[in-house]
């Protein structure tokens, strides 16, 4: 599986002395080094979706963990009950909500800009600014809620 | 390489198998986006719940088979993404094969372990480890 090296290339509008002759003819310049790179949300938001993804497949465990205990019977599932309720278990509860959001939110960010559409600046600032801050207000309003109605109590 | 390389507008179209990984990778995406708001619903619902009312819950095979799904979809989908992620970060062609493999084979077991416990569930079996020697 060897790709053929892109070759450096003369261009019109070459002002890098960077842009290359990719394999199918393509003049591109190269991408930027990570150092000079600007930070950018749509960037945050890619980085981010990958992030929840692992985390996720962590969380994952917990829950497949939950139905083993239901499983296992009332004694197992007390067990599990005392571990979720806990300071430590709570967290882990509020992380994975927060992780479940980002899911949903940074996915469907993630399909819109699939289908081709949502690409411009403003309206891809837009979406990556939806998925990377809400997530967070989301799990904190499940578990006020959670806690208003006493689902859940310390 | 096999064959011609082929493009399409000037782009350089898949050799083999990569349009489809990406493929499944979308409509897996999409498919669990409405499920991923279920699930959180879900939580909601079952957040702290006594056990007698979340095994009524399993009881309705619209809530067990959709979890099932949920499962199902979930772990292929991971599956594909932490092929993506280890194909950009891990560049040792042996190293990533077999991390690729192993992430597969964790996946496999949380699916198959989630669907066992999600049926015992749903058809009210005795608690394990009941039928495997107690």
């Amino acid at each position: 599986m060897t790709q053929p090296n892109p070759t450096p290339g003369v261009a019109s509008g070459d002002r890098t002395g960077r842009f290359v002759v990719q394999p199918n003819g393509h003049k591109t310049p190269l991408s930027p080094h990570m150092g000079i790179w600007r930070w950018h949300v749509t960037m945050a938001a890619s980085i981010l979706f990958r992030a929840t993804l692992i985390a996720a497949s962590v969380g994952l465990v917990f829950i497949v963990a939950w139905l083993g205990a239901l499983a296992f019977g009332p004694e197992a599932y007390e067990t599990a009950l005392a571990l979720a309720g806990s300071p430590l278990g709570l967290f882990v509860g509020f992380g994975l909500t927060a992780v479940l959001f980002s899911f949903i939110l940074n996915g469907a960010r993630h399909t819109i800009n699939d289908t081709g559409n949502g690409l411009t600046i403003k309206s891809a600032t837009a979406l990556s600014n939806i998925a990377v801050w809400a997530p967070v207000p989301l799990a904190i309003l499940f578990w006020v809620v959670l806690f208003a109605v006493g689902r859940v109590s310390l | 390489m096999s064959g011609a390389v082929k493009f399409k507008n000037n782009v350089k179209i898949s050799e083999r198998h990569g349009g489809g990984e990406w493929l499944a990778e979308r409509v897996l995406l999409t498919a669990l986006l409405p499920l991923g708001l279920w699930v959180a619903s879900t939580g909601f619902t079952l957040a702290g719940a006594a056990y007698d009312a979340v095994l009524d819950w399993f009881a309705n095979p619209l809530n067990a088979g959709l979890l099932a799904v949920t499962a199902v979809l979930l772990f292929g989908y991971l599956s594909l993404a932490w092929k993506v992620i280890l194909e950009d970060y891990v560049p040792q062609a042996g190293a990533r094969k077999a991390l690729t493999g192993l992430l597969n084979l964790v996946f496999f077991v949380l699916a198959a372990a989630s669907l066992f416990f999600i049926v015992r569930l749903a058809l009210g079996s005795a608690p394990l480890p009941a039928g495997f020697g107690a």
